[in-house]
């Protein structure tokens, strides 16, 4: 079997594997494609960490958490149809519904076909240093037998103290070894690879969403303030003419320059089976559906497997995916939530504990085993300031990105706040609070360190930048889409604008549930 | 019936239009306009100028350079896997010898995941250890894996790893860390 065909093989496992527990909870979206391998990595780094707390083999534990999600989805389907897939609306036949499913087909395929050329630079045979000495070689470890992977997680003549790293890139590669019988540091890289990829397109395609979301609500009577919710007896949005293009294609344009974009920052790391790449991307697509996107079952569904691709990836992603979790949990139930009474924030507080609880399993285990470099190398030390120094000087040339976004996030909260609140597209200041915690989290820890700072610096700040740099690059996109519908107004005659009250819908199966709950509240 | 009354009536929405939007001021909506205009232009020049420079990066990873050296480096860590493969039979425990921390590192790079590390070392059946700058044929850009175990008779046993070679001198060239 060739390294392609190995990964092509992982993608389709990893997706059958996910496919379930996505359609059932993310809904059939299209960002729910690329969400599908990545649910099913997760599964595999809770495998890994499953084998390793109580023994089995990994793809025992693999398989057996596939049947056990698979079982869980088709029992709700079964107990309450109303909550499966087929139980949508139907839309079939409404004005403005073509418009907007034909930019979401062109949104897709856009981002497809950017994310391939993007991965071109898997012809060269890399792999990087940190992922042939971690990344891609602890896969055989977990293939071994559960005394010498204890022996291989403790053992300090082995001395790589960041083997205690999370488990999902080293995982996902000993699934595909596992699967395909080829134990090449490749297959690892180039499944890697394409997860990255995956995790790149979910956000990208958070802005098509965005796009059609905002133009969506240009034409919902929700929009001019008349206190409806914009969403029809038949549970869909009630729009009054059909959706305008310039959101829409801005959407899709944003989303293929995000995509150019990202891999320009993330390479050459985004194919050479570094773990930097994945967590940085995935929090920005939770960051992008759980704080930026409207609040709605599919968008806090699809965060919430970003934000555990994040955590199970890597430490700096642990610690950012913990304060996602909180911030969309705040953002779900939002001051109007805490007021309201326990009904209201009980089911978000549940999610958040639960993704807690997942994310915390992996660390908690290091600690409870005694791992490598569990143990914390946290410092007092005396030149904190010279450190700190140290560090905001190493990262500055990299965060350029924060002159163009910062004003402009100024000039729009000024100015386009009103068109931003009418899109319902959440406020700035999450995007930015989700920014500054990932560089609290990275920049913290350089800074509380007991390494030599100005080569660490030296030799890790292109990596260790990229979520604040793809967060940044993120605003300043999604801020192009929401200026696209300030141009235009629903007020402007044209021949966009149908019948007023006419129940039509952005599109069929793509439209978002109408569950607008905490929609507002703190956006 | 209520529902009776409602019929002819146009929706009650807000004060204002018809349909319930309040009626923008001319001044408002040109500089909400003229904002928007600036916002997209800013925004979309800065976002392809990144997006071009991101496409150059891209490519500069399939360049012949990158390429050459990636191939050097594969060959590297694959040739001192085999000789690895040729010292240690399957099921035999293995210690690293730490005299030398790149050294280490450079083993685990090469066939730490295979390897059955014995804890403490000393049980290890098998010690392996590179030796560098090794001139003539027979090793690994310079480098030799190197397996010292105790034969049956008690006397240690120096085993030279066999089974493949890359020619030249090392180390290899340094991937990005």
């Amino acid at each position: 079997m060739t390294t392609v065909l190995a990964t092509i093989v992982t993608l389709a496992a990893l997706s059958a594997v996910g496919f379930l527990p996505v359609v059932a909870t993310v809904g059939p979206r299209w960002f729910a494609v690329p969400l599908a391998p990545l649910t099913g990595a997760v599964l595999a780094a809770l495998a890994a960490t499953a084998s390793l707390s109580f023994g089995g083999a990994l793809i025992d534990w693999f398989v057996g958490l596939a049947v056990v999600a698979a079982l869980v989805v088709f029992s709700i389907w079964v107990l309450e149809p109303e909550r499966g897939p087929w139980a949508r609306p139907s839309t079939r036949g409404t004005p403005g519904r073509r418009r907007s499913r034909m930019m979401g087909v062109v949104g897709f395929f856009a981002v497809v076909v950017s994310c391939c050329w993007n991965l071109r630079g898997l012809r060269s045979p890399t792999v990087g240093f940190d992922a042939r000495a971690l990344w891609v070689m602890r896969p055989g470890w977990f293939l071994q037998s559960h005394a010498q992977l204890l022996i291989d997680m403790k053992a300090r003549g082995l001395v790589l103290s960041q083997s205690a790293y999370p488990p999902l890139v080293s995982a996902t590669t000993a699934v595909a070894w596992r699967i395909t019988g080829i134990h090449t540091a490749r297959v690892g890289v180039t499944t890697i690879a394409v997860l990255n990829i995956c995790a790149l397109a979910a956000a990208a395609m958070a802005l098509v969403e965005c796009g059609r979301g905002v133009a969506t609500r240009m034409v919902t009577p929700a929009a001019s303030g008349v206190g409806s919710s914009g969403v029809g007896s038949s549970g869909v949005a009630v729009l009054t003419g059909r959706p305008p293009w310039a959101p829409m294609v801005t959407g899709v344009v944003a989303a293929v320059l995000l995509v150019f974009v990202a891999a320009g920052v993330t390479e050459p790391f985004l194919t050479n089976g570094y773990a930097d790449p994945i967590w940085s991307l995935a929090a920005v697509g939770a960051v992008a559906y759980g704080l930026q996107s409207r609040s709605d079952r599919s968008t806090r569904a699809a965060a919430a497997i970003l934000i555990l691709v994040a955590g199970l990836s890597k430490n700096e992603g642990l610690v950012t995916a913990i304060a996602l979790v909180a911030l969309v949990a705040f953002r779900t139930i939002g001051i109007e939530g805490l007021r309201a009474g326990w009904r209201r924030w009980v089911a978000p507080a549940v999610l958040a504990a639960c993704e807690l609880a997942l994310l915390a399993w992996w660390p908690v285990l290091m600690h409870i085993i005694g791992a490598r470099g569990a143990s914390s190398s946290f410092t007092a030390s005396s030149d904190a300031g010279s450190r700190t120094s140290a560090v905001v000087h190493g990262m500055s040339p990299y965060l350029h990105v924060l002159v163009v976004a910062l004003p402009l996030s100024i000039v729009g909260g000024l100015v386009l706040r009103s068109v931003r609140r009418r899109g319902e597209v959440g406020n700035d200041l999450w995007a930015w609070l989700a920014l500054a915690v990932g560089l609290v989290a990275v920049g913290g820890a350089l800074v509380t360190g007991s390494g030599a700072i100005v080569p660490w610096i030296r030799s890790t700040v292109h990596r260790i930048t990229e979520y604040p740099v793809l967060e940044g690059w993120w605003i300043v996109a999604v801020w192009a889409v929401v200026a696209s519908s300030g141009i235009r107004t629903p007020h402007a005659k044209g021949p966009d604008v149908g019948a007023a009250g006419q129940e039509v819908t952005a599109d069929d199966s793509l439209t978002a549930p109408a569950d607008v709950t905490g929609v507002g509240a703190a956006s | 019936m209520d529902q009776d009354l409602l019929v002819a009536s146009p929706p009650v929405t807000a004060v204002g239009t018809p349909d319930g939007t309040h009626r923008p001021r001319p001044v408002q909506t040109v500089v909400v306009t003229t904002v928007s205009c600036l916002v997209i232009a800013v925004a979309l020049a800065t976002l392809v100028g990144q997006a071009v420079r991101g496409n150059r990066t891209v490519g500069a990873q399939v360049s012949s350079s990158a390429m050459h050296d990636a191939s050097v480096d594969d060959a590297f860590y694959q040739c001192i896997d085999t000789q690895a493969h040729s010292l240690v039979a399957p099921g035999r425990s293995v210690a690293l010898s730490t005299d030398n921390l790149a050294d280490v590192v450079t083993m685990i790079k090469g066939f730490g995941s295979w390897v059955r590390v014995a804890d403490p070392a000393a049980r290890a059946q098998v010690v392996l250890t590179l030796h560098n700058n090794v001139a003539g044929s027979g090793t690994c850009l310079g480098t030799q894996v190197v397996g010292t175990s105790v034969g049956p008779d008690g006397r240690t046993v120096v085993r030279i790893g066999t089974g493949a070679e890359v020619a030249g001198t090392g180390p290899p060239p340094a991937p990005p860390l």
